[in-house]
């Protein structure tokens, strides 16, 4: 029964009807905007930081000292590479750098480049690199947030590190990473893992931890033992328990989100219900006589909700649309700095667009199930309208 | 054909229809004729689907319509059952085409097969050249026009008027009583509801029956 | 085990999940006491205006659960999609084969979203025909069936919450290799059948519920078609699965819905299961309301689909390859 003619006469009723409907769709807009923003931000960071996550090694070795990390013998490298399933062992020399007139630091990473690298994208960075050119001397390669940094302070080539024995070590910049790499690289330094020993006043023999990947997941937890076995004073994190503290961190922050989200939503549920249950006497005439003219109570039920499903699309299109502008295009003020937290280096960032079945039918599911469920009661209640109502 | 038997209205402790009993043939025209309170215009109703009775029978071409689920009753209303109100109770803010396709929209017929109906309805009612003006536009003759067309678009056999004429000056409302001759003359059961003297002296064949106090009187 | 809060029930889609499922709920709670009030009240001869009235608020029984049935469905995919994500948390697990068992709940909960869909099915064929009576001649019927279906939900809803709040994030959990892959001796497929005799049965059981289909044999084509249902999760989780992995030890229900296999679990599951529920449902009603088996044709289709997905990997596999994993 959904012809041409039912299309063409709900439309003249959705267009008589247009204030009270207007004000739904407003206020819908608003609610869809805020929670379409919150989750497509969420999605989009935790898709970038799982493809930041991808590249990172499979296991982390340090040496503990009263429960924390401490610097990490060298020779401990040689021990893993003896243990069978192991692959891409590479010490690492990595730590942090003030740069004491802002307050602010960088992140200086050491890389041994005549080694295998365990890091995917510091493999891609070497591999892009030209090597000879940049180990002839003391060079080194920055993340964005770091060039625009040391720009501003007029640091346009290189750069004076003042080291812990006291001395100026003046490293040049090699190359620009690219914002791809973003959300780890932003703050980087690499350079030659002496150099970064020297900055960063390691010895000769230490590093500050051991990465080393396993290439079958069936081995992890073998290798995680055997490992763990080696030293009392061993400990080791695996790729899987960072990426579940991540997925935990964004979860907590969204998930903490919604749920106040979910106060407003009830005050929405509430203001929907009261006002579709406001019939005025003027549309019970009007339903009776359509159900005097020969319309079941099934034929204005379809009616009904053709137009709550109409109000409840727009409002879905329009919310949805205008978060998305607000958080692809417009990299989502405000909102971002909540998701984020408040940032060392002012990032150039681009969200990611990920908008896929899981974002999108969990805001359908958000959104479309309390609202028709607060308005069916009250569409019911019309639609069986005596047709008395119309003789009256 | 509708028939009515034993058929009582109550509300609360009130007693608007007293054991009603009619036969109306197929193409009769019946006028029930009673002062407001008589109770013709619940009995109309109760006829229309629109109103239940409290007990008793009433088959419209043998269908039980009080007792009838929804869907069934509103197809029966629909298909057999054509209603011209007091006020004529037109969408203001429709068109007279649009007012007349409405009882249309639910049966799910092709919209061409809608439209071709709805000219015939225009053209009976002759109503056709005002086709796109705004019923609010309209004069209290031309609404009762477009109201008739509503009425005649599916092409139902029972034509149902409550004071038809109550809102009419005299001129129209004999124009309206030659849409009536027509549609009797088409086979039409007409029953009409009306206390104006106009219709005790209809020139087609027609049976009045007076009502007092929700009776009828022999 | 009591509720507890965790991580799990911080993440997105088990909010909107449990919120959805609690709304539907809600609204079920309010059409199971109106359905309760009209059983008991219902006298279809009666003129009172109290008949009337239950007649008017059985419209409202039928629109919710009109509504959540659509809902229902979506929120099953919903939610298989939700436990694949959640693989992510729980370790150890690659696809929701670890988190369906990551607690006791899991497996029960499953096997009881999929008995609801087909007891809302069968309602759905059942009010079908109850609205096209004059007399609304099956209404107590369609009502206790409701009912019944309504305390499934209520169970459902507890398991859903009990589901989620005990997934522990810190227990790893079997992997789809541990659970489905055969241990030395053990033979997972029913009756002691091997994999040849297994797609034997498969494939005459599916020409068994055409026959029966086209014959309209409602009784012998439910026997088959459940039948069928039985061998065939078996045939798609030992046989066809792995030639949509590619990989002959890979046995897994859950890891086709991934991705990476093109999201074609939910394509075979799903016209399996809808095909199936929409012939038994109807066939129930066919014997029970003595009324004639419709949709069958729809059903053909569905259930052909189905067999015609998971052949045609094999064939696929073998034209390429050459060879049978």
């Amino acid at each position: 029964m959904l012809n041409n003619a039912f299309f063409h006469f709900f439309t003249l009723q959705l267009f008589k009807e247009r204030g009270k409907h207007i004000a739904v769709v407003l206020l819908s807009v608003v609610i869809l905007f805020l929670l379409s923003s919150v989750l497509f931000l969420s999605s989009s960071i935790r898709h970038s930081l799982n493809q930041t996550l991808s590249v990172q090694p499979d296991f982390v070795v340090s040496k503990t000292l009263g429960g924390e990390s401490t610097t990490t013998p060298l020779e401990w490298s040689d021990e893993l590479v003896d243990i069978y399933g192991v692959s891409e062992v590479s010490p690492r020399v990595y730590g942090r750098y003030f740069a004491k007139s802002k307050e602010k630091f960088f992140l200086i990473v050491g890389v041994d480049f005549l080694e295998e690298q365990s890091h995917q994208e510091l493999k891609k960075i070497m591999e892009t690199t030209e090597l000879k050119g940049f180990l002839n001397g003391d060079k080194m390669l920055v993340g964005e947030g770091v060039k625009n940094y040391l720009s501003q302070n007029f640091y346009e080539d290189d750069y004076n590190f003042l080291t812990p024995k006291g001395e100026f070590k003046k490293v040049a910049i090699f190359k620009t990473l690219s914002a791809k790499s973003n959300f780890i690289a932003n703050d980087m330094m690499i350079m030659p893992i002496d150099l970064a020993r020297t900055i960063l006043g390691y010895g000769e023999e230490e590093v500050r931890d051991i990465t080393f990947n396993v290439p079958n997941p069936d081995e992890w937890e073998m290798v995680a033992d055997k490992v763990s076995a080696l030293h009392f004073n061993l400990s080791v994190t695996s790729k899987k328990e960072v990426e579940k503290a991540y997925e935990n961190l964004y979860n907590y922050k969204g998930g903490f989100f919604l749920i106040l989200f979910l106060v407003l939503l009830t005050t929405f549920v509430l203001i929907l219900y009261q006002r579709y249950s406001m019939v005025y006497s003027s549309e019970r005439r009007n339903i009776g006589l359509l159900r005097a003219l020969g319309w079941g109570i099934n034929d204005v039920l379809k009616l009904k909700f053709l137009e709550t499903i109409s109000v409840l699309l727009i409002s879905f299109v329009l919310g949805v649309v205008l978060a998305y502008v607000y958080v692809f295009v417009f990299d989502a003020p405000l909102l971002s700095s909540i998701f984020l937290g408040a940032e060392n280096i002012e990032r150039n960032l681009g969200f990611v667009p990920v908008v896929d079945f899981s974002v999108l039918s969990s805001i359908f599911l958000i959104y479309a199930v309390p609202f028709i469920a607060s308005v069916l009661i009250p569409v019911w209640r019309v639609a069986v309208t005596d047709p008395k109502e119309a003789m009256l | 054909m509708i028939v009515i038997e034993n058929l009582y209205k109550k509300f609360g402790e009130v007693t608007i229809l007293n054991n009603i009993n009619l036969h109306i043939k197929q193409g009769e025209t019946v006028i029930l004729k009673g002062v407001s309170g008589s109770g013709k215009t619940t009995l109309l109703s109760i006829m229309a689907g629109l109103d239940k009775p409290s007990s008793g029978k009433i088959l419209i071409d043998a269908e039980p319509i009080s007792k009838l689920p929804d869907a069934f009753a509103s197809k029966l209303r629909a298909k057999k059952i054509g209603m011209i109100f007091q006020h004529f109770n037109l969408f203001e803010h429709l068109s007279v085409e649009e007012n007349v396709m409405i009882p249309l929209v639910p049966s799910g017929l092709k919209q061409n097969v809608i439209r071709e109906k709805v000219k015939n309805a225009l053209d009976l009612a002759n109503i056709s050249h005002k086709k796109s003006m705004l019923a609010s536009r309209l004069s209290g003759g031309e609404k009762q026009r477009t109201a008739i067309a509503r009425a005649l678009v599916a092409n139902p056999n029972i034509i149902l008027c409550d004071e038809p004429t109550a809102n009419l000056d005299k001129e129209n409302s004999l124009m309206f009583i030659e849409i009536l001759k027509e549609l009797h003359g088409q086979g039409k059961t007409i029953v009409v509801a009306t206390h104006d003297p106009l219709f005790e002296y209809l020139s087609f064949e027609n049976k009045v029956i007076p009502m007092v106090d929700g009776a009828i009187c022999e | 085990m009591g509720l507890f809060v965790n991580e799990i029930l911080f993440s997105n889609q088990v909010i909107v999940y449990l919120l959805s499922e609690s709304i539907l709920f809600a609204l079920l709670l309010v059409a199971f006491f109106v359905s309760l009030k009209i059983v008991l009240k219902w006298d279809f001869e009666s003129f009172s205006p109290a008949q009337f009235k239950l007649e008017q608020q059985a419209y409202l029984v039928t629109t919710i659960i009109l509504f959540v049935f659509a809902i229902k469905f979506f929120l099953t995919l919903y939610f298989t999609f939700t436990i694949d994500v959640l693989s992510l948390l729980v370790p150890g697990a690659m696809c929701s084969a670890g988190v369906i068992t990551a607690n006791s709940y899991g497996s029960p909960l499953l096997v009881l979203k999929l008995l609801i869909l087909f007891g809302l099915t069968l309602w759905l064929y059942v009010n079908f025909y109850d609205v096209r009576t004059k007399n609304y001649q099956w209404f107590k019927e369609k009502s206790f069936l409701f009912m019944g279906i309504f305390l499934l939900i209520v169970v459902e809803l507890g398991l859903d919450f009990f589901y989620f709040s005990n997934i522990d994030t810190h227990l790893p959990v079997s992997c789809c290799s541990a659970l489905f892959g055969q241990l030395e001796g053990a033979n997972p497929l029913p009756f002691g059948l091997d994999i040849k005799m297994l797609l034997i049965l498969f494939y005459l059981l599916f020409v068994m519920v055409i026959l029966t289909l086209v014959s309209k044999q409602s009784v012998l084509y439910i026997v088959s078609n459940i039948l069928f249902l039985y061998v065939a999760y078996f045939a798609v989780v030992y046989f066809f699965g792995t030639y949509i992995y590619e990989l002959p030890t890979h046995k897994c229900p859950f890891c086709m819905l991934q991705k990476e296999y093109y999201y074609v679990g939910y394509l075979v599951w799903s016209s399996l299961l809808l095909g199936s529920y929409m012939g038994i449902s109807s066939a129930i009603t066919s014997l029970w309301l003595k009324k004639e088996f419709k949709s069958y044709k729809m059903v053909m289709g569905l259930l052909g689909f189905f067999v015609l997905i998971c052949t045609g990997y094999v064939v696929v596999f073998y034209g390429g390859n050459g060879v049978f994993l």
